[in-house]
């Protein structure tokens, strides 16, 4: 029990790497899903297809694959990534699509009817979204953003592979130069379980704030 | 021939947290008769009707069947008191039901949903479960139904599987929970017929039914509840022409104008 | 890069890709599969009359669904060698994996339990079926029926995780790219290509479960 709660101090270190990877990721990420939408929503068809087979390609791979392909294989036409930025640039891409389906369905969630009566009143269609589409869509979105990033950051042990020092990686380094087991995984469980619990409250607390969200079940 | 009742309540009693359902109802159901319970909504017919083969555990008094206790090992009534799930299906064997909404399981077909209580309970080969089923379906006219999966069937069709499902299992007693309520009125007479058939080859039935002219022909014996408890009981007869139970006759009152209109109207009932 | 050659070398990988693949999908189905009779286990345990087993069901999903798929099968593959037994990639990796679901299915399929009508659970108990067949026989087939669809997405994302079996020696389609990408110093082609190969899977997976799900709505 002792030496359990010594590594303490390493595995907070590399809970602080998780979580900087993660949120780095999840908020690029985030951007670049709301960008995506917001670009299928305003131009038309040929880019609703590449939107489609980017949403495709994305999610049905795995998220090792692609983090390997930007690590291993960018390099082969000339772009090197450190191991930190090669899982921060490819956790963004894999998530920046999960992102982009999710404001597509914040979106789809606002009624028409709505904004039809916003053009009927005279509403300005820059106003309507700003005042009407926005800040419900975003209601919507919020909780499932937090259901997002909790992913991203259960995803991101994937990462402890190319040897970033992440949670995952200290705990098996400690593992392998140790040669004790239950400790640093029992450890290693709990460290991801507070984090996402951790987010998942803060999420919950912060969503009931909006007045009119939908709360996470 | 046993002078003893087949099935027989005494002091039965049930209460929802602080709402007493049942209020100590007595009553005793010989081999061969048609008991009919009858009453207003909440007057606790059905829960009556459903602490007979323990589906509500009723928590005051004495369910017997066939002179065994149903559901309690002996005199305590709390859950702890309880009799273990065989034991209870033990004593409850010779009873069957047919429900209001029919119950059927929807992913088997007719003759499946008539063969599986024969299967699985009472241990019987597929064979022999499939000949005993058909023979059921037969029973209500629906052996050509036989494949047939219960999207597919009417209500008074499904009814009839149900009873079917009642039949096959060859039980001693069958308990009927208002079994056309759910029907559409021109699939209510099927139903009756065929439950007037099973009165006529003399099987046990206890019912809670709204159908009036229905229980006035065939019981043997009405039981009147309300809130909770028997107001009055007898054959027919006295319920339906004689009854001096002023709250019977305010009861029956829609009924019997209904009868007296046909009457003088001149059809046939 | 030539193109003639480039072609050629992916088809000289192909056969040890399709291996992998092979590996990739039989051990996602076995452990989709196992993780069903988990899940099933599961929702029982969630609404048995004993507070202890809810409250263990209740931990169970919580904790497999609020950490990484890959810690916990480090936990499956080492923790058994420090207590003495040793389980081999494959076995930790089924293990994990059908528990990982598991806790997912218990969720998935506990809508389809409470979306069976009582009346039909009343009727199986008025005709003595025991509360194991009654579970088995009436409540199951028809709760697969409705949650299909959402147990093939499960899948979909079980093949996606398995990927990270390859870190406990399983020759599944991750490991066998990452040997030929050691073995050739091509790894951009032999990655892709494998990412080819789990693209393939998945859109199989989610077409078949289109299908059976369009089939579904046109049954009455």
């Amino acid at each position: 029990m002792n030496t359990v709660i010594a590594l303490i101090p390493r595995f907070i270190e590399a809970m602080g790497v998780t979580l900087e990877v993660s949120v780095l990721a999840a908020l690029i990420g985030i951007a670049a899903g709301f960008a995506l939408n917001a670009m299928r929503l305003a131009f038309g068809h040929p880019f609703k297809l590449l939107y489609g087979a980017f949403v495709w390609l994305v999610r049905g791979t795995p998220y090792l694959s692609q983090l390997v392909i930007v690590y291993f294989g960018l390099p082969v036409v000339g772009i090197t990534l450190s191991a930190v930025q090669a899982t921060i640039v490819s956790l963004a891409f894999y998530s920046s699509a999960y992102f982009a389906e999710l404001f597509r369905a914040a979106w789809a969630s606002v009624p028409r009817g709505q904004l039809e009566a916003a053009a009927a009143f005279g509403v300005s269609r820059r106003d309507a979204f700003r005042s009407i589409e926005l800040p419900q869509a975003l209601a919507f979105a919020a909780p499932l953003i937090a259901n997002q990033t909790i992913l991203v950051i259960k995803e991101s042990a994937v990462a402890s592979i190319i040897t970033v020092p992440e949670l995952t990686m200290t705990a098996s380094d400690i593992v392998a130069s140790s040669y004790t087991y239950i400790g640093p995984y029992a450890l290693l469980i709990a460290c991801y379980w507070l984090l996402t619990q951790g987010v998942s409250v803060i999420a919950q607390a912060a969503t009931s704030r909006i007045p009119f969200s939908k709360k996470t079940s | 021939m046993s002078d003893l009742p087949i099935l027989k309540l005494h002091a039965v009693g049930k209460s929802y947290g602080e709402n007493r359902v049942l209020k100590g109802i007595d009553l005793d159901v010989m081999r061969g008769e048609i008991v009919t319970l009858i009453g207003p909504s909440g007057s606790g017919k059905t829960t009556a009707l459903r602490c007979m083969n323990f589906l509500e555990a009723y928590d005051e008094g004495e369910v017997w069947i066939k002179g065994q206790l149903l559901g309690y090992r002996s005199t305590g009534r709390t859950a702890k008191d309880r009799d273990s799930e065989a034991s209870i299906a033990e004593v409850r064997r010779p009873i069957s039901m047919v429900f209001q909404q029919f119950n059927l399981w929807p992913h088997m077909n007719a003759l499946d949903n008539v063969a599986t209580p024969l299967v699985l309970a009472k241990r019987t080969s597929k064979r022999e479960a499939r000949e005993k089923a058909l023979a059921a379906l037969k029973r209500v006219g629906l052996d050509h139904k036989a494949d047939a999966y219960p999207a597919r069937l009417s209500g008074g069709q499904q009814q009839r599987v149900g009873i079917a499902r009642a039949l096959a299992i060859e039980p001693e007693v069958i308990l009927l929970d208002e079994p056309t309520s759910a029907l559409d009125p021109e699939l209510v007479e099927e139903v009756l017929n065929v439950i007037r058939s099973l009165a006529q080859e003399g099987m046990t039935m206890v019912m809670v039914t709204h159908e009036m002219s229905f229980a006035a022909k065939i019981s043997d014996k009405v039981v009147f509840m309300e809130a909770g408890r028997i107001v009055e009981a007898g054959p027919p007869a006295q319920l339906f022409g004689n009854t001096r139970t002023p709250r019977l006759q305010q009861f029956l009152k829609p009924w019997l104008e209904r009868s007296l209109d046909f009457v003088s109207q001149g059809a046939t009932s | 890069m030539n193109g003639p050659d480039l072609l050629t070398r992916c088809i000289g990988y192909l056969p040890q890709l399709l291996d992998g693949a092979l590996t990739t999908f039989v051990l996602s189905g076995v452990a989709v599969c196992c993780g069903f009779f988990v899940g099933v286990f599961v929702y029982t345990m969630s609404v048995s009359d004993s507070r202890l087993m809810r409250g263990a069901a209740r931990v169970y999903v919580s904790v497999l669904r609020g950490t990484p798929v890959l810690a916990q099968l480090l936990v499956f593959y080492y923790v058994p060698s420090a207590l003495g037994l040793e389980l081999p990639g494959l076995a930790a990796a089924v293990i994990g994996l059908s528990l990982n679901t598991g806790a997912y299915q218990s969720q998935i399929l506990g809508a389809g339990f409470r979306s069976i009508a009582p009346g039909q659970i009343e009727a199986a108990s008025t005709f003595n079926l025991t509360r194991r067949q009654t579970l088995w026989h009436i409540e199951v087939p028809q709760v697969v029926r409705a949650t299909l669809p959402a147990l093939v997405s499960e899948m979909i994302d079980i093949v996606k995780a398995s990927a990270v079996v390859s870190v406990i020696s399983v020759t599944d389609l991750m490991r066998v790219s990452q040997q030929l990408s050691s073995s050739t110093y091509r790894p951009l082609e032999v990655y892709a290509l494998a990412a080819v190969f789990y693209l393939a899977i998945t859109s199989l997976l989610a077409g078949a479960g289109h299908v059976y799900a369009q089939r579904a709505a046109r049954r009455p």
